[in-house]
């Protein structure tokens, strides 16, 4: 779960949708939550993170991310 | 048949870096401009997060830093890949209203005291790259373009090139989210949809995780190939090297502040593999990183310890205006780079130019202009094109040049034909029908391993012809991949295009028979680099049945 929405402080303004590169972070126009709806194709630019007026979204890299170990395919 | 029906002068498909000075530039030169862009311009493609970097020679009194120099630099750097008359014309020309356009947007490329920081890396004969603050280059020039009157289809992927008569005429695609499709008639189109990212396997085994924007999938080179273009430069692997598993942006400012590589001994290793050491080609770090590695030498590290506090701490600013996690990834990983080595891998690969001055993708000549009529090409989608600085002077010779085409149809231009309209639309949306029911990611998990296996840093004829024959048996699922909404719908064209592009380097590299630039173009079957038959690029065009790759020589 590489960007996570502290619905907490989320007021649902919807830049985070906006601002994602991928298309990763919906606003769901129904329920009114933002949520990261493809955290597989995160790219970790950290773009939604800036636009966050209320500073509600911060970054957990994936485990494989943090601790890697194995071979390179290369 | 058709949701959205748009007419305009100029059409910029792709409003990245490239694509958004095209448009400003068409805007300026009077003309009616429309974007579409997968994602929100203010934050899309590679320098959505920021970008901390700009190569630029500024004709001080020093012999390194004239337009000689840099010709000089880039014709033995990427010599039988680059083109002197594009790259004069398409950078050189362009690069003293580049400038100004940071400074337009507010996004300038000086320090807070108006001096440039300037560094020396990959071998070049002085510090060209310009540190700068560009958090936030990519919202100012979105809004930039919207002000100056752009007509911009923000989350609207095209899926091809109109083409009439032989002439580019317009493009066609649809909204990510709602679906709609939209047809749009230009008289001038220009590609600027970046390189293509997601290739290859990522080490980390996420496959958006990768160096630069996993939403560039060689969408642009496709499309025009698909409509007649021809590609150039596409048989060249490009990798970097990243802290382990996170492919992150930085190598660039690492070496260029004086971080040294180390294997698992504490050695110093790259005088080895380069006489320049550090200051070498980005490809030959990687061959230095890739040999440590084979010869279990490993872990290797990236050492920073010995940088001076002031040169550290401007370091470690600079790398979090071109990756603003990477600060999250040290503090999660519990890393110091005044304490700590940092360990580090290669990225994956992807299809890319030779080096920072020279790319691969659509075939420019200089005016930017494609073989097809009415077709332009900038940035990383352009053959000629590599890196910020490229992406912004080929964004302004695009827009420039593809204006003075649209402005010599007096009146009428013409217009794309319903049936091309309606085969488009029936093949973009077809991933749609409900009998299908392969995922994409599968599809693409494969595609990237036939790529890394068989097209890698050494390849020869046999491991291509396997490459190739493993793509026949993956075209027979094509038609299986199945979305069940239109951001899948997405996806599904991005490995499509990714298809495209790799049977693109398969069949230039195939035909390449020497090897050039270090690990870019490595065949195992012919080890040397010969001058005295391949200098010049390969050129790949549809024919329809195949592919069919023909020989451009160049002259230095």
């Amino acid at each position: 779960m590489p960007a996570v929405i502290d619905q907490e402080l989320c007021i649902s303004c919807g830049k985070c949708d906006k601002s994602c590169p991928l298309d990763v972070i919906h606003f769901n126009l129904e329920t009114e939550i933002t949520e990261v709806i493809y955290p597989e194709e995160c790219w970790h630019c950290g773009s939604c993170r800036q636009v966050c007026p209320e500073k509600a979204i911060s970054i957990r890299f994936p485990l494989r991310i943090l601790v890697c170990a194995g071979t390179s395919p290369y | 048949m058709i949701d959205q029906k748009i007419r305009t002068d100029v059409l910029i498909i792709g409003g990245g870096v490239c694509g958004l000075n095209a448009a400003i530039t068409a805007r300026e030169a009077g003309q009616s401009v429309t974007i579409m862009e997968k994602a929100v311009v203010e934050r899309s493609g590679h320098i959505a997060g920021g970008v901390d970097h700009f190569l630029a020679y500024l004709n001080t009194d020093k012999a390194w830093d004239t337009r000689e120099a840099y010709l000089q630099f880039t014709a033995t750097s990427a010599k039988g890949a680059t083109n002197l008359k594009v790259v004069e014309n398409v950078y050189c020309d362009e690069l003293e209203a580049a400038i100004q356009r940071f400074e337009d947007i507010k996004c300038t490329l000086k320090q807070p005291d108006g001096t440039y920081f300037r560094t020396q890396s990959y071998g070049q004969p002085g510090p060209w790259w310009i540190n700068f603050n560009g958090k936030k280059m990519k919202p100012l020039l979105g809004k930039y373009a919207r002000k100056s009157g752009c007509n911009i289809l923000d989350r609207v992927v095209v899926g091809d090139l109109l083409v009439n008569d032989g002439q580019v005429c317009g493009a066609a695609g649809f909204n990510i989210r709602t679906g709609e499709f939209y047809v749009v008639q230009a008289k001038a189109v220009v590609v600027s949809t970046g390189g293509t990212n997601r290739l290859y396997q990522n080490p980390s085994g996420l496959s958006f995780s990768c160096w630069m924007c996993p939403a560039n999938t060689g969408d642009g080179e496709a499309m025009a190939l698909r409509a007649g273009a021809e590609l150039a430069n596409v048989e060249y692997l490009r990798m970097t090297v990243v802290p382990r598993a996170f492919s992150a942006a930085g190598l660039n400012a690492l070496v260029g502040m004086g971080a040294k590589l180390v294997n698992g001994k504490g050695e110093e290793f790259m005088e080895r593999y380069d006489t320049m050491g550090m200051n070498g080609p980005r490809y030959k770090l990687v061959e230095g990183v890739l040999g440590e590695l084979k010869a279990h030498r490993g872990p290797v590290y990236m050492d920073c310890r010995h940088l001076e506090p002031k040169a550290l701490k401007h370091l470690v600013t600079t790398l979090a205006y071109d990756k603003d996690t990477l600060p999250d990834y040290f503090e999660q990983k519990g890393l110091d780079l005044s304490r700590d080595l940092m360990e580090i891998s290669t990225s994956e690969g992807m299809q890319g130019g030779p080096n920072e001055v020279c790319g691969s993708g659509v075939k420019i000549d200089h005016n930017c202009a494609t073989n097809v009529r009415g077709l332009f090409a900038g940035g990383n989608s352009a053959d000629q094109c590599r890196s910020l600085h490229m992406a912004v002077t080929s964004g302004l010779h695009a827009g420039r040049c593809a204006s003075e085409y649209s402005k010599h149809f007096n009146g009428s231009s013409p217009s794309p034909s319903e049936k091309q309209i309606k085969s488009v639309k029936q093949r973009l949306f077809a991933p749609m029908n409900e009998s299908r029911d392969l995922d994409w990611r599968e599809f693409e998990d494969v595609l990237q391993k036939v790529l890394t296996e068989g097209m890698g840093p050494v390849r020869s004829k046999w491991s291509m012809e396997k490459a190739w024959q493993n793509l026949d048996l993956l075209d027979q699922w094509k038609n299986k991949v199945k979305a069940k909404n239109f951001h899948d719908l997405c996806r599904t064209q991005e490995v499509y295009n990714m298809m495209t592009v790799a049977r693109c380097m398969i069949t230039a590299a195939g035909y390449r028979k020497e090897s050039r630039f270090g690990l870019c173009h490595n065949r195992l079957d012919y080890p040397e680099p010969d001058d005295a038959n391949w200098l010049g690029q390969i050129a790949v065009r549809d024919e329809g049945d195949r592919i069919v790759p023909v020989f451009v020589p160049l002259n230095y």
